[in-house]
């Protein structure tokens, strides 16, 4: 093993996390070579200051402060939902009437495909379900026999 | 502390009951605000991103896949927030002072804060000066005692090069430890 390679290998070492093989030979390597043997005494000696660390403990009121985020964040959400409700609401109402009204025309007219035969036939029941109820001047009103007298092609 | 343990508290939680997150917080609190302080330069920084690491748990929490272990995932959460609040930091300092090297930065260099006592060993002052991505590798396995895999998994790489990182990371504290001391 050279020492370019050894010192590669000198952290898995330290964390035993060579196979059989690699330490044998590393740790005859080791024996006679003195500049490994240094690194390797260094990188044993930075885990001890490793391990030596100060481990901080969370500061004081540090859960509690967690906690209460984590309330406030749900009571803005909560409050969030409580002010998009009115929308939802109403978009819920537009939604339902858009729905019943095509259902009204899609059911009129496969009623109208299954009842007729021909297309005069079809035409005339479309009429007869036509939503244009309203006829502003029908033939038998007053303002309908107005319109008639008023024609100029019209014969008394 | 076993991850049974852990299970446990995860199902109490996706139940409704609220407490479980309070033992897992009470459970993890220091560990992961250990991490942060080593990760970060100041203390302040440190508590606001183990406090937000916590806050993404509560929110990540009823999505946790039981494949993975409680703290593995908690440690991937913190690292995670830590070096976005580097990224951050960083981009202010960008944001707020020219682009002259000459000019010193306005914020105090690591041994000025070893000096104040702001950090407070050798060891950290040496790990600031390492990239992130080495330091967050050395800490979990230096402080935190994680196997390679367990590394690989909160650093979402392969073992390959986690140890190729603890490795890089180990040489290069040797030397900058070695300086410190000669």
């Amino acid at each position: 093993m050279k020492c370019s390679h050894v010192n590669k290998l000198i952290s898995q070492y330290v964390d035993e996390a060579l196979s059989p093989d690699e330490k044998k030979d590393f740790d005859s390597h080791i024996k006679d070579c003195a500049l490994c043997r240094e690194g390797l005494q260094e990188a044993r000696t930075l885990r001890r200051l490793f391990a030596s660390a100060e481990r901080f403990p969370a500061p004081v009121g540090f859960s509690t402060r967690v906690l209460a985020n984590l309330a406030e964040e749900e009571n803005l959400r909560f409050r969030f939902l409580i002010a998009i409700r009115p929308f939802f609401m109403r978009a819920a109402q537009v939604t339902f009437a858009l729905v019943v009204i095509t259902m009204g025309i899609l059911s009129g007219n496969l009623l109208v495909a299954e009842k007729t035969e021909t297309i005069e036939q079809a035409a005339v029941v479309r009429e007869a379900f036509s939503l244009d109820l309203f006829q502003a001047t029908p033939p038998d009103s007053i303002g309908g026999i107005y319109s008639t007298l008023m024609r100029p092609n019209h014969e008394i | 502390m076993t991850s049974n343990d852990d299970s446990d508290l995860i199902e109490r939680f996706k139940k409704g009951d609220r407490s479980a997150f309070e033992a897992i917080l009470l459970r993890y609190q220091d560990r992961i605000y250990t991490l942060c302080r080593y990760m970060l330069k100041n203390r302040e920084d440190a508590q606001d991103a183990a406090q937000d690491a916590f806050l993404k748990g509560y929110r990540g929490l009823k999505g946790f896949r039981p494949e993975s272990s409680l703290y593995t995932w908690m440690y991937r959460i913190a690292v995670t927030t830590c070096l976005d609040y580097r990224k951050k930091s960083r981009r202010e300092v960008f944001r707020s002072e020219p682009l002259t090297e000459d000019l010193p930065s306005n914020g105090p260099s690591p041994e000025q804060l070893y000096e104040s006592g702001e950090i407070p060993d050798s060891v950290q002052l040496a790990l600031q000066k390492l990239p992130e991505k080495l330091r967050a590798a050395i800490l979990l396995r230096e402080m935190e005692e994680l196997s390679y895999e367990e590394i690989a998994e909160v650093l979402h790489t392969s073992v390959g090069t986690v140890k190729s990182r603890i490795s890089r990371a180990r040489e290069q504290l040797r030397h900058l430890l070695k300086k410190k001391f000669d």
